[in-house]
């Protein structure tokens, strides 16, 4: 293999990985030939000459510069566009970097098109270190805590808020690491070309990088060197194997792509072995997991956790929750019942933050959520099940749990980079915990499965392990049973009353009304948004209002009839 | 995806990747005979085939000079053969208008060629040929034209004129011809050939104090001008000068025409095509061209040329087609001057060319290794190129 | 006032050629960037068609909006419809399209070469009008008038058709419109070959327009393209020709004020205001969506 070739392996990976930095977060930013752009311009321009300072410690400042001004311009792009999703994202970030080039093409002091020339010093052996680096930094970061918090964000952005992931501060880092990767990139190429061109950072480029990141597989950390290696062998293989020049080749190139794409789903990357988080074979080990991670303890019983009052939201005239008040005590096991569409979902929506009322105060655990982010509420100590599954699908389910444990987990990616022993066992610690909360939940044999591919059951089930693994104080539960036969709501139903044992304040709703009147100590009724009666179970199934409710509703079950949603 | 295909395809992939490993180095086109020949001139006999490389842009956005520039070299060398004595081994390879391949072919060239053409465009020049000079083989820039080709080695020589050489001179007789006083200058501000144009046109329209009312930037991919030719219209000049290529003349010269501007519209070496006249039809009348390559001349050469290649191609040659032509005319007299198709003689002789008879005209490689040969300022009239002055 | 119409023929080729982007946006929820592909093989196949066949440019247009619809069956076929229910079909229909466009380009390359072709001088009498200052052709009349024509047709369709109704359900939830009965994939193909239909007939008559054919022409406006389904709003069919109308004005005007270097500027600026201020374009409704 050339010298050239080694070398476009490494630099085409290494943009890969600039791809691969957002595509992990489930971003679509085409504005790395931008950062490129204007990270190798800047270097060239400010580091010292090669002839005057010895060709690395050039290089080394000129890395440094290219990499600082990639980032800057992340930062700079990512602040007015981080609420951008998907295919605007994308077209947002490509206008960003169209605009760079047209910007450099007009400068002065970059030579316009003509470009600018730069010492070649950059050998395959430099490249590869620095691809080495950058491998090795995605490497550390997928299992760490905020790999798997960016990953769930790419799976589910509201469930990984909910989770209490900070979902703006994750994007914009993962959006400056992207930054960062581009000029190296770019430096890397100014250095090694010799011409530095406006011309090369175009949209082609862009689109490269993406292909060889996809095309290498967008979640494996491996992924975007085989991507690099693939892309820019094939067509070396072309030319070493006869194939005439021209067209033939970039059909042939195409074709590759077209097939790889289509039959290898995610990517290049999907043929190794994967490597996921496992669960301990014995739980036992780790003994001192035992403790509370959160270092928050439960509000003291009695405690006021939830009051919410007069709290209203119209949807366009829509009343779905009108003038409701509630207050949860600590340690209590509040059911919320009411038929479909009367608003039951809407108002805990409300209670975690996730939907702002339209008025009304809401106080949670000392929050106030629809002011306070979603993050912030999971934080203080809100978390929740949703009524259709959120889960993160391509994540395994031991890996869903431990997005769950975010809240209580200690950040390790950092010390994961320098292979500090605090991080191994952090990590460690945090296993173990999802690993119990996997096992109460009675998902112990189903750790390493895809949750996508989990039973329906078994999904509501990971919903639960995934809640109670934030340690939480107030657990929110949206039909949690639904789906379940009678055996698995009965372990549902045992399950809710050793946390409520164990001082966890709860709040549930379910169509299963036998199961509510079994577990809750208090009963909430809505129906058209109100609530139209409160009490203990034996109160409500007393209450004419709310035989009423459920008879004149059109798919009424009366209270105290076993029932299940069947979907 | 079962196990089956993922294992296939696995085994597949790394296969790639090991050929690509596997790929250097073992078909050296000089081998078994010697490329030291004896004789000299015209009774040189060389044993092997000398192995030519040309690194030329045969798809992506330059693929179609690059495909001009491998017709003219395919006649050249297969003309070439037919004399006696000495025969060149031509390999043409592609850089896709990309400057990653462009180094990787360069890199292969160096291994195994005794003398690289191309490559097509002035930026992958400055990218591809350094690599060229390292290894010690000498280059021969057929199509290049910014300044400063030459100045990257000792082996590095052009026999395309730099713009230098040409507009200066188009600007010259355009202002005697036409008595030009104003101008609107176009040029693509993306490209380094047009824009290096763009330099010189400048600097000679002021040397020849003509008047710049306006100068309006296009991209090299804008096919659409109507609303840069409504500005230039508007400050009512006596010409437009215009640094861009073929892609952009058709239609800028029809767009113009049609909104009814009617000055002579004066360009550089990227309108020396036939297609401007081919693809435009009326419009291209009036277009001044300032060339490399006069197509009408009457040269013995060069009326041979154009009949061999319309013959051969079906099709007229254009100016990248002529200069890759009598590169390897250029290239052939050096090799039989010296008599051998080693490196190191290729780049003696090389600078020594002087006064050979081209297509492009008499030609000399001068001390910075650069080609000097008369240009042509031609008009268009009647559907072809016939020389201004 | 030339700078008006020039601004306006410009911006309805924009519009023609983003409309057939948006309309699988919209209803399908895929971007094909195969899409400039088509448009490019559309302009060479229609040259063919007139200066080789010798039809007349009113035959060739409606044999060229054939053609593009076969090309469009060809890419549903091929790079999309295997990559469905795939949880990255996204992008993988993304990076599916660009190999299979990449395809299609190679094959121009090798069909009709590398070098720059246009419509024969006669396919379309260079009539021009005189309007005061400004000068209009007669076949940039026509184009603004068959993009008009061909937009209300599509808007129409889309709003009031069987097929349009078919499309919306689609595009609504693909799982109900199962159950109810709509056969999906005929819907999904039929979307395709309209939307390349409209791709390729903007080509034929971008060519003609410009009086060039160029293998790289369709990634020259493709970024123009994405530009105008933005400022328009994604999936609003309305939205794409205003859209193309916007930026086609605001380039020329950046032509005349600000200065042809930052021609390109103004236009991606514009857009990446528009995107931060108005993420859901000027006629989208305000739905995210993911790839």
């Amino acid at each position: 293999m050339s010298e050239s070739v080694l070398v476009f392996i490494a630099l085409n990976a290494i943009l890969a990985y600039s791809f691969y930095a957002v595509l992990v977060a489930g971003q679509l930013s085409l504005g790395q030939a931008g950062f490129a752009a204007l990270g190798g311009f800047t270097a060239a321009a400010l580091a010292p000459a090669p002839s005057e300072v010895g060709d690395l410690p050039a290089l080394l400042v000129a890395v440094v510069i290219g990499m600082v001004v990639g980032a800057l311009a992340a930062v700079v792009l990512g602040l007015p566009t981080m609420h951008l999703r998907g295919v605007f994202l994308a077209i947002a970030t490509l206008g960003f970097a169209e605009a760079v080039r047209i910007l450099l093409i007009n400068a002065e002091w970059t030579g316009g098109a003509n470009g600018m020339s730069v010492t070649k010093v950059v050998t395959p052996v430099i490249a590869w270190v620095c691809l080495a680096l950058v491998a090795y930094w995605f490497w550390r970061q997928g299992p760490s805590s905020y790999g798997r918090a960016l990953a769930a964000i790419r799976e589910d952005e509201l469930a990984a808020r909910a989770m209490g992931i900070d979902v703006g501060r994750h994007r914009l880092s993962a959006f400056v690491t992207a930054g960062a990767v581009a000029g190296l990139y770019g430096v890397l190429w100014a250095y090694y070309v010799r011409l530095l061109a406006p011309e090369d950072f175009d949209f082609a480029r862009a689109i490269d990088g993406l292909v060889m990141a996809v095309v290498g597989g967008s979640t494996v950390w491996l992924g975007p060197l085989l991507g690099g290696a693939f892309m820019t062998s094939v067509p070396e293989v072309l030319r070493s194997i006869g194939v005439e020049a021209g067209w033939i080749r970039p059909f042939i190139s195409s074709a590759l792509l077209l097939v790889v794409i289509i039959f290898l789903p995610g990517g290049l990357g999907s043929l190794l072995p994967r490597v996921g988080a496992r669960a301990p074979a014995d739980l036992a080990e780790g003994g001192e997991g035992l403790a509370p991670r959160s270092g928050r303890a439960l509000p003291s019983p009695g405690e006021t956790v939830v009051r919410v009052s007069g709290g209203n939201k119209d949807y366009g005239g829509v009343h779905a929750v009108r003038d409701v008040d509630l207050t949860i005590a600590s340690g209590e096991v509040v059911g919320l019942i009411g038929p479909n569409g009367a608003g039951k979902t809407t108002l805990v929506n409300m209670i975690s933050g996730l939907v702002p009322p339209s008025s009304g105060t809401f106080e949670v655990l000392g929050t106030t959520p629809g002011r306070t982010a979603v993050h912030k509420v999971a934080q203080a100590g809100v978390s929740r099940t949703f009524q259709h599954s959120k889960l993160f699908p391509r994540l395994s389910a031991l890996e869903n749990v431990l997005v769950g444990a975010h809240v209580v987990s200690r950040p390790t990616f950092l010390r994961r980079l320098l292979w500090l022993p605090g991080a191994r066992r952090d990590e460690s610690q945090v296993v173990v915990h999802a690993a119990r909360c996997l096992e109460r939940a009675g998902l112990g044999d189903r750790s390493r499965e895809d949750a996508g591919s989990l039973s329906y059951g078994d999904q509501r089930r990971l919903e639960i392990a995934r809640a109670l693994a934030a340690e939480p104080s107030l657990l929110i539960l949206d039909e949690p049973a639904a789906g379940m036969n009678h055996v698995e709501a009965d372990a549902l139903s045992r399950l809710i009353g050793s946390l409520a044992a164990e001082g966890l304040t709860i709040l549930l709703i379910e169509h299963n009304v036998g199961m509510v009147m079994r577990t809750c100590d208090r009963i909430v009724v809505l129906n058209f948004g109100e609530v139209i009666a409160a009490g203990t179970p034996e109160e409500i199934v007393n209450d004419p209002a709310v035989v009423e409710a459920y008879l004149g509703g059109d798919d009424a079950t009366p209270p105290g009839t076993e029932t299940e949603e069947v979907r | 995806m079962n196990t089956t295909v993922k294992t296939l395809a696995l085994a597949g992939s790394l296969a790639l990747i090991l050929s690509a490993c596997g790929e250097s180095g073992d078909d050296n086109a000089s081998g078994g005979g010697e490329l030291a020949g004896s004789g000299s001139g015209d009774s040189c006999v060389i044993e092997a085939p000398v192995p030519v490389g040309a690194a030329l842009s045969l798809t992506g956005a330059a693929a179609s000079y690059g495909e001009s520039q491998r017709k003219g070299l395919e006649l050249a060398a297969e003309q070439l053969a037919e004399q006696e004595g000495v025969t060149y081994e031509l390999t043409v390879e592609d850089d896709a208008t990309d400057p990653r391949q462009g180094i990787t072919v360069f890199e292969q060239f160096a291994e195994d060629q005794s003398v690289i053409i191309g490559p097509t465009l002035s930026n992958g020049a400055f990218q591809a040929q350094p690599i060229a000079q390292e290894a010690g083989v000498p280059v021969v820039a057929i199509s290049n034209t910014a300044s400063g080709i030459t100045e990257q080695g000792d082996y590095i020589f052009r026999v395309s004129l730099t713009e230098a050489q040409v507009i200066p001179q188009t600007v010259e007789i355009s202002k005697e011809e036409f008595g030009l006083e104003k101008v609107v200058v176009m040029y693509s501000n993306d490209d380094a050939f047009t824009e290096s144009g763009y330099d010189v046109f400048a600097s000679a329209l002021e040397e020849q104090g003509v008047e710049v009312l306006d100068t309006l930037t296009f991209s090299k991919a804008d096919t659409d001008f109507r609303a840069l030719l409504t500005e230039a219209r508007a400050a009512e000049p006596d010409a437009i000068v215009v640094s861009g290529l073929i892609e952009a003349a058709i239609p800028l010269v029809t767009q113009a025409r049609e909104l009814g501007i009617e000055v002579p519209i004066i360009g550089g070496n990227g309108f020396n095509n036939p297609q401007l006249m081919s693809e435009t039809g009326d419009a291209a009348e009036g277009v001044v061209v300032g060339a490399a390559w006069n197509s009408a001349s009457e040269g013995e050469l060069n009326t041979a040329f154009l009949a061999d290649f319309e013959e051969k191609f079906g099709h007229q040659p254009d100016q990248f087609a002529a200069q890759a032509y009598a590169g390897m005319t250029v290239i052939d007299h050096a090799v039989r001057a010296g008599c051998s198709g080693e490196r190191e003689a290729i780049k003696e002789n090389l600078g020594a060319v002087s006064d050979v008879e081209t297509v492009l005209g008499t030609l000399s490689i001068n001390a910075d290794r650069d080609a000097e040969h008369p240009a042509v300022v031609q008009v268009v009239e009647g559907g072809s190129f016939t020389p201004l002055n | 006032m030339q700078q008006l119409l020039n601004g306006l023929f410009l911006g309805s080729i924009y519009a023609l050629f983003a409309i057939g982007f948006t309309l699988v946006f919209g209803i399908l929820d895929r971007l094909n960037l195969a899409h400039p592909a088509v448009f490019a093989a559309a302009a060479f196949v229609g040259i063919e068609l007139v200066a080789v066949g010798g039809l007349s440019i009113w035959v060739a247009l409606p044999l060229v909006a054939v053609f593009g619809a076969f090309l469009g069956l060809v890419i549903e076929r091929v790079a999309f419809r295997p990559l469905r229910g795939r949880p990255d079909a996204h992008f993988a229909g993304l990076i599916g399209s660009i190999g299979l466009g990449g395809m299609f380009i190679a094959l121009l390359l090798w069909r009709y070469g590398p070098d720059t072709r246009r419509f024969p001088v006669e396919a379309f009498p260079s009539t021009a009008f005189d309007l005061g200052p400004a000068r209009v052709t007669l076949l940039q009349v026509a184009i603004l008038v068959i993009s008009v024509l061909l937009m209300a047709g599509l808007t129409w369709l889309v709003a009031r058709s069987r097929l349009g109704r078919a499309m919306r359900a689609v595009a609504e939830n693909p799982r109900a419109a199962t159950v109810l009965g709509l056969n999906v994939d005929r819907v999904t193909a039929t979307t395709f070959a309209l939307s390349s239909a409209l791709g390729a007939v903007a080509g034929a008559l971008f060519a003609l327009n410009v009086n060039s054919a160029q293998l790289g022409m369709g990634t020259a406006i493709e970024l123009k393209g994405l530009a105008v389904i933005i400022v328009g709003g994604m999936g609003s069919l309305p939205g794409a020709l205003v859209g193309g109308l916007i930026l086609g004005l605001a380039e020329v005007f950046a032509v005349q004020y600000v200065g042809s270097s930052w021609r390109d500027l103004v236009a991606f600026g514009l857009l990446f205001l528009l995107l931060v201020v108005r993420p859901q374009g000027l006629f989208g409704s305000r739905r995210v969506r993911e790839v």
